[in-house]
């Protein structure tokens, strides 16, 4: 290297002089962003609020449709999971569904726990997978949200049920589902499809299979597949699909206000003719029946009925909380649930 | 070589001419390295350098990502990322709401509801341009439904113009405008609107129409939603600050209305922020399941505590006042209060719909709703059918007025120049009055000195009667003390 090409006075060093005092410059002068926190500013939003000016968007919503032919109608479905633990089985399952991938849009909320930090790590790396995958399996979209209130107990199959937790459990999901639902449900939703993240099995066509019978909130039956002396058999697992009882009713109307009522616990006897017994083997599997109750761990809605304001209660809403609200809601709101009891759809078995 | 034979070895320039003298040496004087070629190695290890800082600084600063690369025709690598634009990743601890949002940069998801709104959206406009808050971080949602009028294109008309506005500060967030028809069942004039029958069934729709605004605009990144009628006339510009501040759940200023003189000049407008009775709740308890109690209405006696009532226009407007429900023409609240389910109930919530059973939602969930009872904001007075029957019959009588007013005048100017001009006459009898009252005059001075007499006079006769009086009372007291003495 020649000494004369660094020269104090070379015009080239000059220059680079030049260009690292304008870093430099550049540096101490680029405006910070303090507002944007670490995660969003992965997000689209956030880079189109710093560059340009806001964008004016058109929406009809006159247009959305829900009909009995999703596909055919190109209809935007939006799968909502909370997360509590990540199963590969429930991954491997959401990806079999036949529904057209880029007309699914996901919605995952995760708990601010030890627990759903695993979750959280296991899903980003499946998420990532599939969204740099092939074209025609990424999804339309996917949200991912931490939960901004605590979860309460830790979630182990034994305290889970206990009937005493049982009431501020099911108000924390409420919560999460709402939160959930409000912040991902678009002006292109057109279904909304809950999806718990213990739903091992599905059929592939599930969603075709729950739109085709047009109902505003349809619920298929939740089963539980478990050996029997080594032989595979299936149990009933979700108890929250029911029809109301005279008894029920009796025993809410003399409940306090903030009191609920649960299903499945012999303390309180209900006699609710409950849709996870009425299935029958061999039967048809779009059999439907009209619920007073449903359950959230596969349940098909239309959006309209979540845009009209049916929510997850997280309080005691005539004496029932969560799903089973949500139901009585819709019912207020004029929607009438229906279910398939011979329509399975399986809950892991931890 | 033809090398020599254009050039002297020494760099000199060959001239074919060899006339002019040289006084440079034609000697061989040898180079290191050739110029050219120690040129194109600098400027590839400067190109080298420079590479590598862009890269750096591309690396430190993301954001010159966004800037550099679609300038330079790379804007495929940001497009390309999937993950980019599909995966979306929100802790929704940022986003809780805080009472300083200005300073940390907190966004507003800004709700206004419109039905044949038209007319008002010219002063709604004036009142956006005016917001302090900063208008980059207020993310504007409207829903237009069951609209006959031009509500929708003037509105977008007047939202091009926001968004192009030469001033920075001017544009805001994204904007989305939702068009939705939900079959009104209500005429929406002002006589309709507000009598009692038509309540029910219009609020049901009312909150029906605010759910699907609110569901289909709320994003994970909101902190706040502002909920706000077009047709509010004043209010101040800092008002999502002001209302901010108090950090609370659900809040919401108080609502009057001016009113022509004839009418009081003021009014509370707004009934729908209230405190909860004992009255209204055993009420509640009498009506059946689908009955929406309405506020201001004689047929439902609720003897509630009104936040417009309570109004003082000297009143410190930081007071705050516990209430159970809402009224919706200016309600600020935490998104987490709508992300955790609160919405507009368009069923009977507790006897409650839209607004009034959101607040009784609110509290249900056990958020904080409060009012704002001495910070007013003002709505539009728009003259009721009565009114207007009024101001027509008040217009009537001013215009009679005026012509009766008008005939008079003209009668006394053609009485004055029907008669003959009467001045002179006038001036010899002022002369004589003049004279008359100066005699007058003397004659009051000698009346003014017996007048001064006079209080003495007036007080003597006060001193007088007290001791007419006093001695009255003694006559009394002798009396008395002969009755004694005998």
């Amino acid at each position: 290297m020649a000494p004369r090409a660094f020269r104090r006075t070379n015009p080239i060093t000059l220059l680079l002089g030049f260009v690292i005092f304008l870093c430099f410059v550049i540096f101490l002068f680029s405006p910070s962003h303090p507002t944007t926190s670490p995660v969003l500013s992965k997000s689209a939003t956030s880079v189109k609020s710093k560059i340009g000016r806001g964008q004016i968007t058109h929406y009809q919503l006159n247009n959305v449709t829900t009909t009995a032919d999703p596909e055919g109608n190109r209809e935007r479905v939006l799968l909502l999971t909370p997360l509590a633990r990540f199963y590969p089985e429930y991954w491997n399952n959401l990806l079999k569904l036949s529904y057209p991938h880029e007309l699914i849009e996901l919605g995952f909320i995760v708990p601010k726990t030890r627990e759903g930090n695993a979750a959280l790590a296991k899903l980003e790396a499946a998420v990532k997978k599939v969204q740099h995958g092939p074209k025609k399996n990424r999804f339309h979209g996917v949200t991912i949200m931490r939960q901004d209130f605590d979860t309460p107990t830790p979630q182990n199959e034994k305290d889970r049920h206990a009937l005493a937790a049982q009431k501020l459990r099911r108000a924390t999901m409420a919560r999460a589902r709402n939160s959930l639902l409000f912040t991902t449900i678009g002006t292109e939703t057109s279904w909304v499809l809950w999806l718990d993240s213990d739903i091992v099995e599905t059929p592939p066509t599930l969603i075709q299979d729950l739109a085709r019978h047009d109902k505003a909130v349809i619920v298929p039956n939740c089963y539980q597949r478990y050996q029997n002396n080594g032989k595979p058999e299936i149990r009933p697992y979700d108890f929250n699909s029911w029809h109301d009882s005279p008894r029920a009713l009796e025993m809410a109307s003399k409940m306090g206000k903030d009191d609920v009522i649960f299903e499945g616990y012999k303390e309180m006897a209900t006699y609710r003719a409950l849709m996870a017994y009425e299935r029958v083997d061999g039967g048809d599997p779009h059999s439907e029946t009209p619920l007073e109750g449903v359950g959230g761990t596969a349940l098909m809605v239309k959006a309209e009925v979540h845009r009209d304001g049916a929510m997850f209660p997280p309080f005691a809403f005539y004496n029932l909380i969560e799903t089973e609200g949500f139901a009585k809601m819709a019912r207020r709101l004029g929607y009438q649930p229906y279910g398939l009891p011979n329509y399975l759809v399986y809950h892991y078995n931890e | 070589m033809p090398r020599h034979s254009h050039a002297h070895s020494n760099g000199h320039a060959y001239s074919p001419s060899q006339n002019t003298f040289s006084i440079s040496p034609h000697r061989f004087q040898p180079r290191t390295r050739p110029a050219l070629r120690w040129r194109r190695q600098l400027i590839v290890k400067i190109a080298a350098i420079a590479f590598f800082a862009g890269v750096v600084l591309l690396l430190i600063f993301p954001s010159f990502r966004d800037l550099l690369l679609p300038t330079l025709g790379l804007g495929f690598i940001l497009t390309d990322d999937p993950t980019l634009s599909t995966v979306r990743h929100y802790d929704l601890n940022n986003y809780l709401g805080t009472a300083r949002g200005w300073e940390r940069g907190e966004r507003i998801l800004f709700c206004v509801p419109l039905r044949d709104a038209e007319a008002h959206l010219p002063m709604f406009f004036a009142h956006m341009r005016n917001f302090t808050y900063p208008h980059h971080l207020i993310d504007l949602a409207f829903l237009v439904s069951d609209s006959k009028d031009q509500t929708l294109p003037k509105l977008k008309e007047y939202l091009t113009d926001l968004q192009n506005d030469p001033d920075d500060r001017m544009p805001f967030g994204d904007i989305s405008l939702i068009e939705k028809d939900f079959g009104q069942k209500v005429k929406q004039d002002v006589e309709n609107r507000h009598g009692f029958a038509a309540q029910a069934p219009r609020r049901k729709t009312m909150a029906q129409a605010r759910n699907w605004l609110l569901s289909a605009s709320l994003r994970p990144h909101h902190s706040w939603v502002y909920w706000r009628d077009a047709d509010v006339e004043t209010a101040p510009p800092t008002i999502l600050e002001d209302l901010m501040r108090h950090n609370k759940d659900v809040i919401v200023p108080n609502v009057w209305r001016p009113l022509p003189d004839w009418l009081g000049g003021e009014q509370p407008y707004d009934l729908n922020s209230w405190q909860e009775s004992e009255t209204a709740l055993a009420l509640a308890d009498t009506l059946d399941e689908d009955a929406v109690i309405v506020e201001g209405y004689a047929e439902y006696a609720t003897w509630r505590p009104h936040l417009a009532y309570l109004r003082d226009p000297y009143g410190d407007p930081d007071v705050e006042m516990e209430i159970d429900g809402v009224g919706g023409v200016s309600i600020l609240a935490k998104a987490r209060v709508f992300r955790s389910g609160v919405h507009f109930p368009a069923f009977s919530f507790e006897k409650h719909a839209e607004t009034e059973g959101f607040g009784k939602m609110a509290k249900r969930m056990h958020f904080s709703v409060v009012g704002l009872p001495h910070y007013t904001i003002w709505h539009l007075y728009e003259p009721s059918a009565d009114d207007l029957k009024h101001m027509e019959r008040m217009e009537e009588e001013r215009k009679m007025k005026e012509a009766a007013e008008k005939a008079e005048k003209e009668k006394a100017a053609k009485l004055a120049n029907n008669f003959e001009n009467q001045n002179e006459q006038w001036q010899k009898d002022k002369e004589a009055v003049a004279a008359a009252a100066k005699e007058q005059e003397t004659k009051k001075d000698k009346i003014l000195v017996g007048g001064e007499a006079g209080p003495h006079a007036h007080a003597g006769e006060g001193e007088a009667a007290g001791a007419k009086k006093s001695h009255e009372n003694g006559i009394v007291d002798t009396a008395g003390n002969e009755v004694k003495k005998e």
